[in-house]
């Protein structure tokens, strides 16, 4: 740990704990191309506590949204291991949900029925009853009870984006993953959802992984922002402890001298020292 | 200089089916310069990019007009070029393709091979020579905007209009765009006027921020100008001192309208219990001398006066509390002392706005702190700093007060001239609001501050600073913090006024009870309040004070002052000085009609009657000739005089100032 003055940071050559919640073990992801092996992450080690809030940002092409994917099981790493309470990462589960950008919700069942279809199959042997009740809760959770018999295309955005929480946590998994949530809604729904985001995660304790690339809202949000070095051969770069108090508001943290100081390290990792421009 | 555009009292309406009609922008007036970049910035649906629809002919507006280089806009043209979010690229031709289309239709009259090297030339300013021959399926968000700009560009329109150009990028493909288009501007001196939501983008990139309110009738709330020198710089840009001042004042403006918009309808005035309105919003800046309305609102001073409904409104920045309170949005607010007279005056080319005090607040509570750099060269009193800043004349020194009418700006550049020390040459001052004070000492774009307390503790604390003057070093004593509320006000409600000067009279000798004071360092440091830990309220207000210089704290009793010694009366003396230094430092004209001003802002008159009715003494100050720390006389028989005999100051104009027939200022 490397301590300026109050930023604390945590360079990628600490030694990892094994035996954490949830433990990104030396991996890799390697894609073989007709021009030769394509490395995207190249040995990514971290470690998350049960109950942090972290949040993953760097340019596009860093491999970020490939590193969730092998959290949530949709793909392996080519070397190294993922590991949840110590058990390997092998395939998707209820225990890890994921949240899109793009809401992927099924556009010819309501709010309700989208929430239910989840529930329903995670736990086909409970009773209706308990089930429905389930639903019901988790969508008064986000604020949409009223909604409940609306389709996708009746909803905004960010109503949308809701029934995805509310469906994610209904499962109540161990992590939630959140793949660049808010980046398409506008702004001022964009800060109520982080609030409401912030409120859930108070009162559930899951563990968050979640991929911005806005800082404000990571330092809004998380315990640690993981910054990662440009791909090809991505890596973690540097993590930066997010040290505000609990519970946190909005315009509290953005008058503490602490935010502009990690404002201004996280702008300058990703804009000098990680510079990077989309022109191939 | 003629404008270059000029959008001239536009208003624009839309039918509505049901045969009524929304008026989505009224009354929109703004100039720009050749060679300006301008940002609109407001919620969805304040009717910017209708605003910018008719810049580009693509509208027409229902009343007004907008010239371009005084030819009025009646249709599109290829002199001013639109960006929309949505690329709008022909999906089935290459990047080169879509380009030349453009070129070969406007520019018809050049030869074929002067076309292609225009379309050959902007593929390289945007840097996608690799990927001219690919159709925009096989491009990323980013570069396909990139395209759009070329496009825009390589039929040389006089104005570049940008419809919230990177809306549809993330953040960070955004920046490099941004820093393209930054570094295209200036060297191709466009103009450009671009609409978007980001605060950050619009503070890269513009010359000037034009903020506007949401709709119906949404109009120009503000207008910042953006220092930054040019060619800007990204880095350079966010470590800029006044950086995170104006990007909070932005946030501020739009979050003041996100509130509006949630609001609706604000609350009729109640009147009960024999008063006008008992339902108050009043603005304070947590800093420990805002003990006065906490002690009131808390042990219920304002309750048993009759204002049942006192709501506090945390604000974050005096200009903050001058603009609520101008704009009717406050009913009354904690104020710098300078504040209502310089208000009342129009300081900054404003419309004069008379705004009343009846009672002042406290006095003492500030310091002027230092960087430890400053320490560390040896510098420990006003002399040391001038020998450093005539070892150092390359360097520019920066500090930071609060307001330009605050004692603290009127203070510190006393302090600094009375050592033949210019504040305005041998030195630079800006305006920071007072909790960004710390971060911006710290982060070394400024070499120090003057401000109230807790702050000053915050950075010895921290370690960054060291106090190298506090007030009882300067001038024991002076006003510090007023109640303001518009003249109007004060006219429409004047038993609830009188009230409110009652309630915070009875709360002022409260805090002055120094057994009272734990208690009210608690209040203070809970998170709707000051928000600052309990031992950085105490420094001063309770517990001895550290300088931070090594030397032992020392126990100041009259470091918060808000009742002793007659500290309530707005005295007119105080004010007379406080106008001679307003003029001397160029901030306002000092009036000739100085009496008239003086009785009408410094309200006497409510102050004594209600000190009368809590059997307090209603006395003003013996009217006598006063000192600061310097020894020199101020004479408030003579102020023209004192002026005069002031050798550092700016060109001093002395004016009539009539407040109740305002002269219509023309823009020169």
């Amino acid at each position: 740990m490397q301590t300026l003055s109050n930023i604390n940071v945590q360079l990628n050559d600490a030694p990892l704990d094994q035996d954490a919640f949830l433990v990104i073990d030396n991996v890799s992801k390697v894609y073989p191309t007709p021009s030769g092996p394509h490395v995207v992450l190249d040995g990514v080690n971290l470690s998350v506590r049960e109950g942090e809030f972290v949040c993953i940002i760097g340019h596009s092409g860093c491999g970020k949204s490939t590193l969730l994917d092998m959290v949530s099981g949709f793909r392996q790493p080519t070397e190294g291991q993922v590991r949840l309470q110590s058990e390997p990462i092998v395939k998707p589960g209820p225990d890890r949900m994921v949240v899109f950008q793009n809401y992927s919700l099924l556009p010819w069942f309501t709010a309700f029925e989208n929430i239910y279809l989840g529930i329903d199959s995670v736990w086909p042997d409970k009773p209706k009853a308990e089930k429905e009740a389930i639903a019901r809760d988790h969508l008064a959770l986000v604020g949409l009870a009223e909604a409940a018999d609306k389709k996708p295309k009746q909803l905004s955005g960010g109503m949308k984006q809701r029934v995805c929480i509310a469906r994610a946590l209904a499962l109540r998994p161990q992590v939630l993953i959140l793949d660049e949530p808010f980046g398409a809604l506008d702004p001022i729904t964009r800060e109520e959802l982080q609030e409401e985001l912030l409120k859930i995660w108070t009162e559930h304790q899951v563990t968050v992984l979640m991929i911005t690339h806005d800082i404000d809202e990571a330092l809004l949000l998380a315990d640690r922002l993981v910054m990662m070095t440009n791909g090809p051969a991505a890596k973690v770069g540097e993590i930066l402890e997010i040290s505000f108090p609990r519970p946190r508001n909005r315009s509290r943290v953005m008058e503490s001298p602490l935010y502009y100081e990690l404002r201004n390290y996280a702008l300058d990792f990703l804009y000098r020292r990680c510079a990077h421009d989309d022109v191939e | 200089m003629t404008a270059f555009v000029v959008i001239d009292h536009v208003d624009q309406v839309f039918p509505l089916p049901n045969g009524q009609s929304y008026i989505a922008l009224k009354n929109i007036n703004l100039e720009i310069r050749k060679g300006e970049f301008v940002s609109l910035l407001g919620h969805s649906g304040c009717g910017k990019s209708t605003l910018l629809n008719i810049i580009a002919g693509l509208a027409q507006p229902a009343a007004g007009g907008v010239l371009l280089e005084g030819r009025q806009v009646t249709k599109p043209g290829p002199d001013r070029m639109v960006v929309f979010q949505n690329y709008s690229l022909l999906p089935w031709l290459t990047v080169r393709q879509n380009i030349a289309l453009a070129v070969d239709e406007v520019m018809k009259h050049l030869p074929a091979q002067e076309r292609r090297d225009i379309v050959e030339q902007h593929i390289d300013m945007v840097k996608l020579r690799q990927a001219a021959d690919k159709t925009p399926g096989k491009l990323s968000g980013g570069m396909k905007q990139r395209v759009s700009i070329a496009r825009a560009l390589a039929i040389r329109p006089k104005l570049l209009l940008l419809d919230e150009p990177f809306g549809a990028l993330d953040a960070l493909t955004r920046s490099g765009l941004q820093d393209q288009l930054i570094q295209i501007a200036q060297e191709h001196h466009l103009t450009c006027i671009m609409v978007t939501h980001d605060v950050d983008e619009a503070l890269l990139l513009s010359d000037r921020i034009v903020m506007l309110t949401n709709g119906p009738e949404s109009y120009i709330g503000q207008i910042i100008d953006v220092p930054f020198e040019r060619p800007r710089e990204r880095m350079a840009v966010v470590n800029h001192p006044n950086y995170y001042a104006l990007r909070s004042e932005i946030v501020y403006f739009l979050n003041q309208q996100k509130k509006a918009k949630q609001r609706k309808v604000k609350q009729a005035a109640i009147a009960r219990n024999g008063l006008e309105k008992i339902n108050l919003e009043i603005g304070f800046v947590p800093l420990t001398d805002c003990a006065p309305l906490v002690v009131a609102k808390e042990m219920g001073f304002f309750q048993k006066h009759g204002l049942e409904e006192v709501t506090l409104s945390r604000e974050p920045s005096w200009k903050a509390i001058a603009e609520g309170v101008t704009s009717k949005r406050l009913d009354a607010a904690q104020m710098v002392a300078g504040m209502p007279l310089a208000l009342t005056l129009g300081m900054g080319g404003k419309v004069p706005t008379p705004v009343v005090t009846g009672v002042v607040l406290s006095r003492n509570g500030n310091a002027i702190t230092l960087s430890k750099r400053l320490y560390d060269e040896g510098v420990r009193n006003l002399a040391d700093l001038k020998g450093a800043l005539a070892a150092a004349p390359d360097r520019v020194h920066t500090m930071a007060t609060v307001h330009p009418a605050s004692m603290h700006n009127l203070i510190l550049r006393y302090w600094l001239a009375s050592a033949d020390i210019d504040p305005d040459q041998d030195m630079h001052l800006t305006v920071i609001p007072p909790p960004q004070m710390v971060a911006t000492l710290k982060a070394g774009n400024i070499d120090g501050f003057c401000a109230g307390e807790p702050w000053n503790t915050h950075a010895i604390k921290e370690n960054i600073g060291f106090v190298i003057a506090h007030d009882l070093d300067l001038w024991i004593g002076h006003p510090e913090k007023v109640l303001g509320v518009r003249e109007d006000w004060a006219n429409q409600y004047p038993q609830t006024h009188l009230a409110l000067v009652k309630a915070l009279l009875e709360a002022c000798e409260y805090c002055d009870d120094r057994r009272n004071r734990p208690q009210i360092a608690e209040l203070l440091a809970k998170p709707e309040y000051v928000g600052a830990e309990l031992e950085y309220i105490r420094a001063g207000f309770l517990d001895p004070y550290d300088r931070g210089d090594g030397k032992p704290p020392e126990q100041l009793l009259r470091f918060n002052q808000f009742h002793i010694d007659i500290t309530n009366c707005p005295s007119r003396a105080e004010g007379l000085w406080i106008l001679t230094q307003l003029a001397r430092w160029g901030i306002t004209p000092f009036p000739r009609n100085w009496i008239e001003i003086l009785d009408r802002v410094r309200r006497m008159d409510v102050y004594g009657e209600a000190a009368r009715q809590l059997d307090f003494p209603d006395l003003e100050p013996n009217r006598e000739p006063f000192a600061l720390f310097d020894g020199t006389v101020f004479d408030p028989d003579d102020p023209i005089g004192y002026l005069n005999s002031l050798r550092i100051k700016r060109e001093i104009r002395i004016e009539e100032i009539d407040i109740d027939h305002p002269a219509i200022v023309v823009a020169a």
